[in-house]
């Protein structure tokens, strides 16, 4: 195996091989690896667009009893700091948005054993009635399983009763390293890699489209990235339901792997995995470029070593704030952002359809 | 290597640079312009590579800004305070020592022009650190401080300099250039030196032994024309001295500046163009520096890979570190540098004010010599899993004793010395007559050299122990030995001077009034023993495991052969900062001999008890 060998398949739309996918992300240099990643973006995306979506990100609780070693954000029932908002304010949250020129609600929380089925349903319900202009991007596969357990359902039943009141797509967050090994370590409760891709499979089946996210740089081995990417690659084979990969790196602040894993991967990393994934997942249409984990100087780099989309404009944290101004200066900062990276930004709905260019 | 050009425009530039041509102003505008952000990263990374191999430098450093105090007030400086002001300091030299420790290695000191310090109190700052640490070297005052001592102390720059260098000055930072443009200084740097100045004291810098960086400051509102003529402009002074170690190009930070550029900050596409654009224009610097404080972390990381072979140091331990209890910041810092060169694929090199290896990260080094008499073993390397990194010499020999790198060509001298821990292979760099790069040039006949003073390069020992031996042994005359640094000007002092490698080649070329008799110290051995002169051998350590070692010299072997066929294709990359044309190249290389023979061995005897009989 050498490198020139499978340059030759990827650039003949050959599919890689996942020992051929390691070889890559352990021996090819990083702008090798970027070349080649940009070639394979032009082929699958010959648009100069770089697409990105209006978005906020806010979370509704963070109460969680899974207990992730990796997870600073979480709180225990009862502990100081929990918080859980009704569904009412949760509307009046999204109507701000929607005032502000949001189009897609990325909602994820805590796996929260104190909240029924009933809640989703009623928060998925009143969005898609009250709300027409805004698209629900809601629950990880994480909190899909909670809400089963809770209201002693199948999965599939789950998913129907969230289809029925109107949820269409999955946020798809939850994924880490889709090795059993791995999220055993790191996330001991939670649903195993298989169960991950069996939700996303169901999900898929009834017409779901969901975005696969990967976070690494803790403990996983480079093997471990190749079966993700495999894993991902095969259901997506079966289902075709996934819309997007989104990668991002572990930060260790305030989390109990921090004292395992003092330094987060470097920049290079990200670039690797970016670039690997656009090359492996070659029946994936876009991969993202995850300027907020990552840094909007690091999402910009991206956009040449194989991402096609920069994500969300995440106006979260200023809807309080003088509320339009700032969102109008996030929204035009991204669009900036992609303009200097020497890309012509679009920006499209959650379903990756172009609603708006900005030449 | 294949690049895969998406901006077809790069082409030309790129055949130019496998010709060993230097690239224009529109060669370096048309790289600022391209979008095709990978292929100039490739073009970058390879020049790059062809001057410091994989490695990437890194310092652990401290930065000291003595006061704040400012008689200046430049639009762009949000730093300086008029005395009294609130925020304003001065620190004592107690102040600055109590800030260092043992452990760092350099010292950066710059800090603003404050209206009553004396003459003293600056030279007492370098005086003291260089006493109380003599490890750590310093790197202080900028050129635009320099500028100000001269006019204030009714100094000239030279007398300012010279008493520096006494009191410990080692080198001086680049800062101050800001961009070399009289329309851009006019609107933002009025009260700043002008590059007239700027270059001028560097110039003399240099000219005394100080070796210098430079800078440029860029993402304000400077025009890319007015960028590529700042670098032409250093790549001019540069081929003049030969004193500058590293290049740093500064990103424009507004800050409560009251500057404001087209955007708030400079693209990260930008940031990485700056450095591979420089990389590929100043050929003639060593080295491209990316100053992570400035660029980010992130940023900078990636541009190890766009042509810098430098990332500073740990100079902001409390940015850069993530507080994690017990391990010092300082140990934190160096370990996040060391992952981060090491993720970007290249070798982390802990480093001095010179750029001299201390210590190497990493392992399965091949090391390499860096002058042109050895492209016919090294050109196109490349050994499976192995990084190259080139170093003069002496240091390779240095860094393979301490077990640093496996393999590579060393000074003959240093396989001497490490005998028991290295194996000699079948290769040499030898030479029968004339080598035209191992010189001795001199105002006298070498019989005429009792008492004289002779500079010899610290570069290498071999060559310096062949002069010896022939002077003592041959000629039976005592001379005067004095070491000195490259880049070196002016040999003025010395009666005599023994220059190797590229530097004698070139000097072989020109034309050199102060030295009547030059001496090729190979065909001196030659009509003395009738043997050829082994100057470098090939050695791998001993411990190296059997198979890496057979990898090795299987590779090595081939590499020879492959080159001597194609040499009159492959010597055209190798002509930057060499004086002679590519026959006169091909010539000089086929003068020497790569394979280790009976007569070969026979002269290594000889030259060891020659110099086991020497003082
Ligand atoms: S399930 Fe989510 S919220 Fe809960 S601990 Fe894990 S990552 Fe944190
Ligand atoms: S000379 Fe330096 S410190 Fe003084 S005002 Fe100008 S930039 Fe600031």
């Amino acid at each position: 195996m050498n490198f020139e060998e499978i340059k030759y398949k990827v650039i003949n739309n050959i599919r890689i091989k996942p020992e051929e996918g390691l070889f890559l992300l352990q021996k090819a240099p990083i702008l090798e690896l970027g070349e080649l990643a940009a070639f394979v973006r032009e082929v699958k995306n010959p648009s100069p667009y770089v697409t990105f979506v209006v978005d906020t990100n806010p979370n509704y609780t963070n109460i969680c009893t899974i207990d992730c070693i990796f997870c600073a954000f979480y709180r225990h029932p009862g502990e100081e700091g929990e918080y859980t908002y009704s569904v009412d304010e949760l509307i009046q949250k999204f109507r701000e948005s929607a005032a502000m020129g949001v189009t897609t609600i990325l909602l994820q929380g805590g796996v929260n054993p104190n909240l029924s089925l009933d809640y989703y349903i009623e928060l998925v319900n009143r969005t898609t009635k009250e709300l027409p202009d805004i698209h629900p991007h809601f629950f990880s596969v994480s909190e899909i399983v909670g809400m089963a357990e809770v209201s002693r359902l199948s999965i599939e039943e789950v998913l129907r009763k969230l289809w029925d009141a109107g949820l269409r797509t999955l946020p798809g967050g939850g994924a880490e390293i889709l090795s059993n090994r791995i999220k055993k370590k790191i996330s001991n409760k939670k649903e195993t890699a298989d169960q991950w891709l069996d939700v996303m499979r169901t999900a898929h089946k009834i017409g779901y489209k969901s975005t696969a996210t990967m976070m690494y740089g803790h403990i996983e081995k480079d093997e471990d990235i190749i079966e993700h990417l495999e894993s991902l690659r095969k259901l997506q084979d079966e289902t075709g339901g996934f819309t997007a990969f989104i990668p991002w790196s572990f930060k260790p602040g305030n989390t109990p792997l921090e004292k395992i894993i003092p330094h987060y991967a470097s920049s290079t990393r990200y670039l690797q995995i970016i670039a690997l994934s656009r090359i492996y997942l070659d029946n994936f249409a876009h991969i993202q470029a995850s300027w907020f984990s990552e840094g909007k100087k690091i999402g910009q780099i991206a956009l040449h070593f194989g991402a096609d989309d920069f994500g969300g404009t995440l106006l979260e944290e200023n809807v309080h704030a003088a509320a339009n101004y700032v969102s109008k200066t996030n929204t035009d900062e991204v669009i900036n952002l992609i303009k200097e990276a020497g890309f012509i930004p679009a920006q499209r709905t959650t379903l990756y359809q172009i609603i708006k260019i900005f030449e | 290597m294949e690049i895969l050009f998406r901006d077809k425009s790069l082409i030309p530039i790129w055949n130019k640079l496998l010709n060993g041509e230097r690239l224009t102003f529109d060669d370096g505008l048309a790289l600022f312009r391209t979008n095709d952000l990978i292929s100039l990263g490739k073009m970058a990374n390879w020049f790059s590579y062809q001057k410091s191999g994989d490695a990437v430098y890194f310092v652990l450093n401290r930065k000291i800004e003595h006061t704040n105090i400012c008689v200046l007030s430049c639009k762009f400086c949000d730093f300086a305070k008029k005395k009294g002001e609130p925020g304003a300091y001065e620190m004592t030299t107690e102040e600055i020592l109590s800030k260092l420790s043992s452990g760092i290695r350099e010292v950066h000191i710059t800090g603003a022009m404050p209206p009553d310090w004396k003459w003293e109190r600056y030279l007492d700052i370098v005086q003291s650190i260089n006493d109380k640490f003599p490890e750590i070297d310093i790197k202080a005052y900028t050129a635009v401080e320099i500028d100000f001592f001269h006019k204030k102390f009714k100094k000239s720059i030279e007398e300012i300099l010279i008493e520096l260098k006494n009191a410990g000055l080692k080198t001086m930072p680049g800062g101050g250039a800001e961009i070399f443009s009289e329309r851009v200084r006019r609107l933002l740097f009025n009260q700043k030196i002008g590059e007239k100045s700027w270059l001028e004291i560097h110039k003399t810098a240099h000219r005394l032994g100080i070796p210098s960086n430079a800078t440029m400051l860029y993402g304000h509102i400077e025009t890319l024309e007015e960028r590529v003529k700042h670098l032409i402009k250093l790549r001019e002074a540069q081929d003049e001295t030969g004193g500058f170690l590293t290049f740093i190009p500064l990103a424009f930070q507004p800050g409560d500046t009251g500057i404001k550029p087209k955007n708030n900050f400079t693209s990260a596409i930008d940031d990485l163009k700056t450095i591979a654009v420089s990389r590929l224009m100043l050929d003639n610097f060593p080295h491209i520096k990316a100053y992570w404080v400035m660029l980010t972390e992130e940023v900078a990381a990636i541009a190890l890979n766009f042509g810098a072979d430098d990332i500073d140091g740990t100079v902001g331990e409390e940015h850069i570190a993530h507080d994690a209890g017990a391990i010092s910041p300082m140990k934190l810092a160096q370990d996040r540098i060391i992952k981060i060169i090491k993720e970007a694929g290249k070798i982390a090199v802990e480093r001095d004010v010179f750029y001299n290896p201390l210590k190497i990260y990493g392992r399965n080094i091949i090391g390499k010599i860096p002058y042109l008499n050895s492209i016919p073993i090294y050109h196109n390397l490349k050994i499976d899993s192995y990084f190259t990194l080139p170093l003069f010499p002496h240091r390779l020999g240095e860094m393979m004793s301490n077990g640093y790198i496996d393999a590579g060509l060393i000074s003959l001298v240093d396989y001497l010395n490490n005998k028991e821990k290295l194996n000699l292979s079948r290769w040499c760099l030898s030479s029968r007559e004339k080598v035209q790069s191992v010189l001795l040039f001199s105002k006298y006949k070498l019989e005429e050299l009792e008492n004289k003073k002779i500079g010899i390069t610290d570069e290498t020992s071999t060559s310096v122990k062949l002069l010896k031996v022939i002077l003592e042994k041959k000629y039976k005359i005592n001379a005067l030995f004095e070491e000195f640094h490259q880049p070196k000007i002016s040999f003025q002092e010395f009666d005599a001077v023994l220059l190797i490698g590229d530097n004698a080649l070139n000097k072989y070329k020109a034309q050199n009034p102060e030295f009547n008799y030059k001496f090729d110290l190979a065909e001196e051995w030659f009509q003395w023993q009738n043997l050829p002169f082994v100057f470098a051998v090939w050695v791998e350590r001993k411990d190296l495991l059997p198979n890496l070692s057979d990898d090795i010299i299987k590779t090595v072997e081939l590499n020879i052969q492959k080159n001597f066929d194609e040499l009159s294709a492959i010597v055209k990359q190798y002509r930057f900062g060499v004086k002679l044309t590519d026959e006169e190249i091909i010539e000089y290389l086929k003068g020497f001999n790569y394979k280790i023979g009976d007569e070969e061995l026979s002269a290594i005897r000889k030259f060891e008890e020659l110099i086991r009989e020497t003082k």
